[in-house]
C-alpha cells in the first residue's frame, strides 16, 4: 500500500476564500499531502488557510490554471511524489475519488487516470446545456489529441511518476486539460477513465467555466494547435 | 507635386528618421532602412509606376497590388508577432514560477 503522504494533491487556487478552507480540511483528512497554488487571489484565501499543514505557494501575478497546476507538478516532484492528483479549490469534487483513483490506476497498469462525470457509477447534477458543451469538447479534444474521453474538462486527474515526467504544460489558461490529452497521446502514456462525483453548487455554477467560456476555450485549443 | 504627395512624403521621412534612431547599430539595418525609404519616396512621386508593375503580376491597379500584398506582410507579421508573445509568456511563467517555488512556505497545523 502506498503511504497517502507521498500522494500529493495540487489545488489550484484563485480568489475561492469561501470555499477553499473546507476543500482543503477534506482532502487533509483522507491523509494526503496537499500543494495548494495560489494562483495570486486578492480575496485573502491565504488566510483562510492558516493552521492547515499545507505546503502553499504563490504566484506573484494571475497566470491561470494551467500555470498554476504545472507549478504544482513541479513543487511535487521535487518533494519525491509517486502520485499527483489535480483537484479543483471550488468543492466540486469528492476527496473520496481519489482513493479509487489510486486503486485503479495500480489495477490498470496506467499512467494518468482521468476523472469523469459521465461514466456509469459517477453522480453529477451537471445541467443539459453543460452536458451538451462538454460532449462537443470531448470531440474537439479528440480530434486535436486522438484520445476519446467520456468527459472533457473534468479537472480530477492521477498522474504516476511517469506522466508527471512527461507531461509540460504550457497552456497557462483552460487549454491545459486539452494539452493533458494531447501530451499522454504523444507520450504514448497508458490512461484510465474513473467514474468520479461532480457537485455543482450554487456557488461552483457561479463562479466556475460558463457555457460561454467553450468558445474561448476553443480559440485557445486552435491557438495551441497552430502554435506548438 | 499634389498634397497628397507631400503628407506621405513627409510620413516617409519621419518614419524613416525614427527607423535610423532606433536601428542604426547595424549597417545593414541602415541599408535596409534607406532602401524603404527610396521606394517609397519614388512610389510617392511615380505613381505611374505601381500601376506597370500591377499589370506586370496581373493586377488591374496599383492601389489594389499594395493592398493585397500589405495584407499579406501584415497578417505574417501578426503571426511572427504571436508567436514571439508566447515565447515572452513562456519565459515570464517560468519566472513567477521558480519564485513561487523557491518561497514555498509549508503551513504549520495548530
Amino acid at each position: 500500500m502506498n503511504d497517502n503522504r507521498s500522494i500529493f494533491v495540487i489545488i489550484p487556487c484563485y480568489n475561492e476564500a469561501r470555499v477553499v478552507r473546507k476543500t482543503v480540511a477534506d482532502v487533509l483528512e483522507k491523509g494526503y499531502s496537499v500543494i495548494l497554488v495560489d494562483d495570486c487571489s486578492k480575496d485573502g484565501s491565504k488566510k483562510q488557510l492558516t493552521g492547515l499543514p499545507i505546503y502553499y505557494l504563490r504566484h506573484r501575478v494571475n497566470l491561470g490554471q494551467g500555470a498554476a497546476l504545472q507549478t504544482g507538478i513541479d513543487f511535487a516532484k521535487k518533494k519525491g511524489a509517486n502520485y499527483i492528483v489535480t483537484f479543483d479549490a471550488d468543492g466540486q469534487h469528492d476527496s473520496n475519488d481519489i482513493a479509487g483513483m489510486i486503486k485503479l490506476i495500480e489495477k490498470d497498469k496506467s499512467d494518468i487516470v482521468f476523472g469523469s462525470r459521465f461514466l456509469p457509477g459517477s453522480k453529477t447534477n451537471a445541467s443539459g446545456s453543460r452536458t451538451f458543451v462538454l460532449n462537443m469538447a470531448r470531440y474537439i479534444n479528440y480530434f486535436v489529441s486522438g484520445i476519446l474521453l467520456s468527459d472533457a474538462y473534468n479537472g480530477l486527474r492521477l498522474l504516476d511518476r511517469k506522466a508527471a515526467d512527461n507531461i509540460r504544460l504550457t497552456e497557462n489558461k483552460m487549454a491545459h486539460a486539452t494539452q493533458f490529452q494531447v501530451l499522454s497521446a504523444k507520450n504514448r502514456l497508458r490512461y484510465s477513465e474513473y467514474p468520479n462525483n461532480i457537485q455543482y453548487t450554487e456557488y461552483s455554477s457561479g463562479k466556475g467555466l460558463r457555457n460561454w467560456d467553450g468558445i474561448k476555450i476553443f480559440f485557445e485549443i486552435l491557438l495551441y494547435k497552430i502554435f506548438s | 507635386m499634389t498634397i497628397i504627395q507631400i503628407i506621405l512624403t513627409i510620413g516617409i521621412v519621419v518614419i524613416t528618421i525614427y527607423m535610423y534612431l532606433r536601428l542604426r547599430s547595424s549597417l545593414l539595418d541602415v541599408i535596409l532602412v534607406a532602401l524603404f525609404f527610396a521606394a517609397g519616396i519614388f512610389f510617392v512621386l511615380f505613381p505611374e509606376t505601381t500601376n506597370k508593375l500591377a499589370h506586370w503580376v496581373g493586377v488591374s491597379r496599383g492601389a489594389d497590388l499594395l493592398s493585397y500584398s500589405s495584407i499579406l506582410f501584415l497578417f505574417f507579421l501578426i503571426l511572427k508577432l504571436y508567436a514571439r508573445l508566447r515565447r515572452v509568456e513562456q519565459k515570464f511563467t517560468e519566472l513567477v514560477r521558480n519564485k513561487s517555488i523557491e518561497e514555498a512556505e509549508e503551513f504549520k497545523q495548530n
